[in-house]
């Protein structure tokens, strides 16, 4: 698939369209770290047994009937509990966007630092600042 | 049975993840027979680091990885 991928983009190097056909596939290959990424901001919001039945699902790979063997439940009912989670995550993004907010800053503050680091390479009067400002961007990404 | 699956490692919002080998019948004590590679989707693209050869010597002793360590193998090309 992605030597498929990459014989487009010699042919065709219109990225931008490529990202759009292809997205599902990005999409799909990280569901389990969106699931998780979602967990790390709402997940408190769950109740004990889902935050357990959760984290085995999402953090420890386990397949359903692993889960359900474990619990002494249903695999139906792990699978619903898993979906009931998902969905309750989602809402609460849906209505906070706190995740949305996180990789946008992430990756503002992550261009900050690029900048002051070619800044730094390029000026030698200003390297000081520049010293400066890659130390608070750093500092935002460690308090992110 | 053993497994070949993923175990999250990585502080909070940062998820880094492990690929072990473990027996199905022990996973939640956090024992692993084996540890064969690395996802970490931090990074753009994501990068995927297996050991090639482990993973060949595990999936012939007939241990079965999960559906997303599949994927992440088809990507390092090992079949």
């Amino acid at each position: 698939m992605i030597c498929y991928i990459i014989s487009l983009v010699l042919k065709d190097p219109d990225i931008k369209r490529l990202k759009k056909e292809f997205g599902h596939q990005r999409v799909f290959m990280e569901k389990i770290v969106k699931q998780s990424l979602l967990y790390d901001f709402y997940g408190e919001l769950l109740t004990k047994h889902q935050r357990q039945i959760y984290e085995d699902a999402v953090f420890n790979d386990m397949s359903l009937s692993e889960i359900a063997d474990n619990y002494d439940i249903t695999r139906q009912a792990a699978f619903d509990l898993i979906k009931r989670c998902d969905k309750a995550l989602e809402s609460y993004e849906c209505k906070l966007g706190m995740l949305e907010r996180f990789d946008k800053i992430k990756s503002y503050t992550a261009g900050i630092l690029k900048v002051s680091e070619e800044l730094k390479k390029k000026s030698f009067d200003n390297s000081k600042e520049a010293e400066e400002i890659s130390d608070l961007a750093e500092n935002i990404l460690d308090v992110l | 049975m053993v497994k070949i699956r993923l175990r999250r490692m990585g502080k909070k919002k940062a998820p880094f993840y492990r690929v072990i080998v473990a027996d199905s019948r022990s996973p939640r004590d956090g024992r692993c027979i084996e540890e064969i590679g690395t996802y970490d989707p931090n990074t753009e693209p994501a990068t995927v680091n297996i050991n090639a050869e482990l993973a060949k010597k595990w999936l012939d002793t007939g241990a079965k990885p999960t559906e997303i360590v599949t994927r992440l193998f088809k990507q390092a090309g090992i079949e």
